[in-house]
């Protein structure tokens, strides 16, 4: 029997027999001898000044082991930060809050006991005496001339601003059959996984190692960001993730929690767990999204786009992330909002304003504003000069006789596929036919909506999109696998992906297995340990796997390949163009009774040196770097069918179609899974979460009965449709990771203005 | 160590073994049976009712244990994710059509969701698309928008359903 090839089928995952049995490991899952348990005291006040802390009762409480406060921690930690950029201005700040806190939820004081519980009774006894100051809730009024400030030394809320012009948008206005003016805001909503942020610290007393279990998206930054901030030598430090319950963009960053349990672990010289409670997670584990646009568009009198004017705000919460700079979101959406179509003159502005309320962190497409934006104004543009919208999308796509070439940006655009996406997606959902329901309904009394979107998702960056965003050193973005073939013959991968849901412990392995030409059983894949994988700052996010990852897998796998023939080329004295691993063994083309096992290689690979390697090290140990490069679109349409009920406002999702082309796929089943997950949370967002503050600053959102998110009653089943543009390279697969959540949101809402038209409604928020 | 003056002992049936611990009045179940019975495949992902993430089964039924305090489940029969097949290094026709169907991705609102869809094929082998929707929908997943999840729930029902012999097919 011949192994089939795996690459291209929904091979089940190596990830669910553990999973599904319940012998998963979660961060809470890790317990370690003489572990105690830390909880936080934390702001009642969006903005205050902090006139004392009085631990002493707390420190005497029963099975309390540790109060700390920032004077406790000051002398022995750095302070944190984010990473800076031109003409941004990046707030510095301490793991438990000094003099001032910022937001509802801000860690003020640690106390770590002996059980969960112990520790919050305490937390409970912490008495802060706050001088409350005036809350800045909202970005116009951070960005008003008598606003409190955040960070008075700054002399304005206003924390980033960029202007760019291209083109002569005067001149195209002037030129205009219809111009539009339209606002677009876009609410505040949060990543929310399942499983919160939490870790647990180890520092060894006697060796003053550090080992954080964690829950995180990118193991390899956390390591680095600890090192600095903790003052901790990197080769005292060791970061490790397990199963990870979820993150979407959340856990990329460094919690001041983070910093807070190792220090106290380091202190203690004991293993410290911190686990996130949910109001934790909602109120101060990351919000996102909140960005208000103000447009302004003109197109000619046959719909032709002829320019744009934007005008950008976000609200970026009090405190930078340490992960992602406020520019870096402005920039991908400025670079990015052309999108597939025909825009040549373009004017950009961004603020990015300061508010007593949470971190903005990056969420599933964090630039996904661009796509609402942009796919919201062409419907309106579509009824402004009464188009069809879709006609109208059509005579605005770039065509392939136009194509390769740069965006307006200096974004490469090569081989887009969107027309076909947007056809496809017109006839399946059946357009036509839907539009003479839509009238028959009406007459009826129900409100039925059409919505369509497109967009191109740079799945991974592109080196041309790096370079538009203008802040990034370095515009290529490596990737690193390597593999090593055991003494038993079987493999193992060292990724530096961190997956949290992804499954690439099955398709890296897939890779793994079609490359060297084994068995996938005989492949295990590893990753969440920085002291064994290689090296990267992003671990898994930016749709990067399937590109990325599987090149550096698969030039990694080649090498092996390349090893392991040759040592049967010498051993057998063979030509190793005669030569073929098939079911795990290598064999001689033509001479049957030529086979060599793998378990046989890896004996002969660890005790023969001067076999497997010339210089006569042992083993076969194999290192891939892929860098990345231009074209590696991901390019999807995406169509939604609502009802409206116009007495109670109900909004029905009948229908939702996803035409995408991500080149060819890895695993079926894994690809249409994230697709659907990234619609639900599109859909999710816009009907039903939302980040809630008070007018005093209060987060109103603490619970997930507070914060809705979408159940399995209030989703359609989502329609996923491939196309396969093959890619001209070696790596013929796109990333899909973010897609779903950039597209439904727009295709939703348009369709949900769509059902409302007779009542001239606009769906600007 | 003075912790509080008093302590519970619970006595209970997980997994169809009789197991016990002593415990503050203020322990929940889910902490009994993740951190005293160390069955740590039950999830908590809200402590307020609210996710599913840490449903079991008590006396047949679905709770949330998060919200269950350990003495209520005194002398109770409960079930958790790691009792949902026959034997150790086996999985229920449930969990194997989870498997086929690619149900899940991060799996960590996996065992609430298997416990209530356990508990509904356990009512009835022929449940609708939409029957298992409702099932489902107390029980919230942020990855999968439930497709695969659902999907699964059906195809474990058809394989449950006895073929016209008698049998389960």
């Amino acid at each position: 029997m011949t192994i089939q090839r795996l690459t291209g089928t929904s091979v089940q995952r190596v990830e669910d027999p553990r999973i599904l049995t319940g012998r998963g490991r979660y961060v809470d899952d890790v317990v370690l001898p003489g572990m105690l348990h830390a909880a936080f005291v934390r702001s009642p006040h969006a903005h205050a000044r902090i006139v004392s802390i009085d631990t002493s009762e707390a420190k005497v409480m029963p099975g309390v082991r540790l109060v700390l406060s920032d004077a406790d921690l000051r002398p022995l930690i750095g302070d944190m930060t984010a990473n800076g950029s031109a003409g941004l201005f990046v707030a510095t700040y301490s793991a438990l809050a000094r003099d001032v806190v910022r937001l509802v939820g801000e860690p003020i004081a640690m106390v770590v006991a002996d059980s969960r519980a112990l520790a919050e009774d305490a937390v409970d006894r912490v008495v802060v005496r706050f001088d409350v100051l005036d809350p800045v809730i909202d970005m116009d009024a951070a960005m008003r001339d008598d606003a409190a400030l955040l960070y008075p030394d700054h002399r304005s809320n206003v924390i980033y601003r960029t202007e760019h012009r291209y083109g002569d948008t005067a001149a195209a206005f002037a030129d205009a059959a219809h111009v539009v003016h339209e606002r677009f805001l876009q609410h505040r909503h949060a990543n929310v996984p399942m499983e919160t942020r939490g870790g647990v610290a180890d520092c060894s007393p006697a060796t003053g190692a550090l080992e954080y279990h964690t829950s995180h998206q990118a193991p390899h930054a956390m390591r680095f960001q600890l090192s600095m901030i903790l003052r901790q030598p990197a080769h005292l430090l060791r970061v490790r993730c397990g199963d990870i319950g979820g993150s979407f963009g959340q856990k990329g960053g460094i919690g001041r929690e983070d910093i807070a349990v190792c220090a106290a672990s380091r202190m203690l010289g004991r293993p410290v767990k911190w686990i996130e409670d949910r109001a934790e997670n909602l109120a101060v584990g990351g919000q996102a999204r909140e960005e208000r646009l103000d447009v302004e568009a003109a197109i000619d009198a046959e719909g032709h786009l002829l320019a744009v004017r934007l005008k950008m705000v976000m609200d970026t919460g009090a405190y930078p992330q340490l992960g992602f700079p406020a520019s870096g979101y402005t920039n991908v959406v400025r670079s990015l909002f052309p999108g597939p179509y025909r825009l040549e003159h373009y004017d950009f502005d961004a603020i990015a304003v300061t508010t007593n309320k949470g971190t903005y962190v990056p969420y599933r497409g964090p630039w996904e504003v661009e796509t609402w934006v942009r796919e919201r104004l062409f419907d309106v543009l579509a009824r402004t000069a009464g188009i069809d919208p879709v006609e109208l999308r059509l005579r605005n796509l770039w065509t392939d006789d136009e194509l390769p070439r740069q965006s307006v940006t200096g974004v490469e655009l090569i081989k887009m596929t969107q027309r076909d996406t947007l056809l496809d997606a017109r006839d399946r959902i059946g357009y036509d036919a839907f539009r003479a329901e839509q009238v028959e309904a009406r007459r009826n009394g129900r409100h039925l909506g059409i919505g369509f979107c497109n967009f191109i998702e740079p799945a991974p960056f592109m080196p041309s999109l790096i370079k538009a965003i203008g802040f990034m050193a370095a515009p290529r973005t490596p990737q690193e696998a390597h593999i090593r073939v055991e003494p038993d013959g079987s493999v193992t991968l060292f990724t530096s992906q961190q997956p949290h849901g992804q499954g690439h412990e099955t398709t890296l392995a897939q890779l793994v297995a079609d490359e060297i030409g084994i068995d996938i059983a005989r492949v295990r894949v590893v990753h969440g340990d920085t002291q064994v994988t290689p090296f990267n700052f992003v671990g898994t996010g930016g749709s990067r796997a399937a590109t990325l990852a599987s090149g550096a897998v698969m030039g990694a796998a080649r090498q092996v390949r390349d090893r392991i023939l040759r040592m049967a080329a010498e051993l057998w004295e063979i030509d190793v163009a005669d030569l073929d691993i098939v079911d795990g063994a290598v064999v001689a083309i033509g001479v049957p009774s030529r086979t060599l096992p793998m378990p046989m290689v890896g004996v002969l690979a660890y005790t023969r040196p001067g076999l497997a390697n010339d210089d006569g090290s042992l083993g076969i140990d194999e290192h891939h770097a892929y860098i990345s490069y231009e074209g590696t679109w991901s390019q999807s349409t995406h169509c939604c069918v609502v009802e409206v009920d116009v007495e109670t406002g109900q909004v029905k999702v009948l229908r939702f179609l996803v035409v995408e082309d991500c080149g060819r796929m890895i695993n079926p089943a894994i690809v249409d899974g994230q697709v659907r997950g990234g619609v639900a949370q599109g859909i999710s967002a816009v009907l039903f979460e939302h980040s809630a503050y008070g007018p005093d600053g209060r987060y109103l959102a603490t619970s997930l009965t507070d914060y809705l998110i979408a159940t399995a009653n209030d989703l359609p089943h989502i329609e996923v449709v491939h196309h396969h543009s093959d890619p001209d390279d070696a790596v013929p697969f796109r990333g899909v990771g973010e897609g779903g959540a950039i597209g439904a949101p727009a295709a939703l809402t348009n369709a949900i203005e769509d059902a409302l038209v007779p009542f001239g409604v606009k769906i600007r928020e | 160590m003075t912790g509080p003056a008093t302590t519970v002992e619970v006595t209970l049936r997980v997994n169809g073994e009789e197991r016990s611990a002593i415990v503050e009045p203020r322990r929940t179940l889910v902490e009994l049976l993740r951190e005293d019975l160390e069955l740590t495949g039950t999830h908590i992902g809200c402590e307020q009712g609210a996710c599913g993430s840490c449903t079991v089964l008590i006396d047949g039924a679905s709770a949330r244990a998060c919200l269950t305090p350990a003495f209520r489940a005194h002398g109770c029969e409960v079930v958790t994710i790691e009792g949902l097949a026959d034997a150790p290094g086996t999985m229920s026709v449930l969990q194997q059509a989870c498997m086929e169907r690619h149900a899940f991705q991060c799996g960590f609102c996996t065992p609430g969701m298997l416990i209530v869809a356990a508990e509904l094929l356990a009512e009835r082998d022929d449940p609708s698309e939409a029957e298992v929707r409702e099932a489902l929908s107390g029980n919230l997943c942020r990855c999968t928008g439930y497709d695969s999840i659902v999907a699964a729930v059906l195809h474990a029902a058809e394989r449950l359903r006895p073929t016209v012999d008698g049998a389960a097919s």
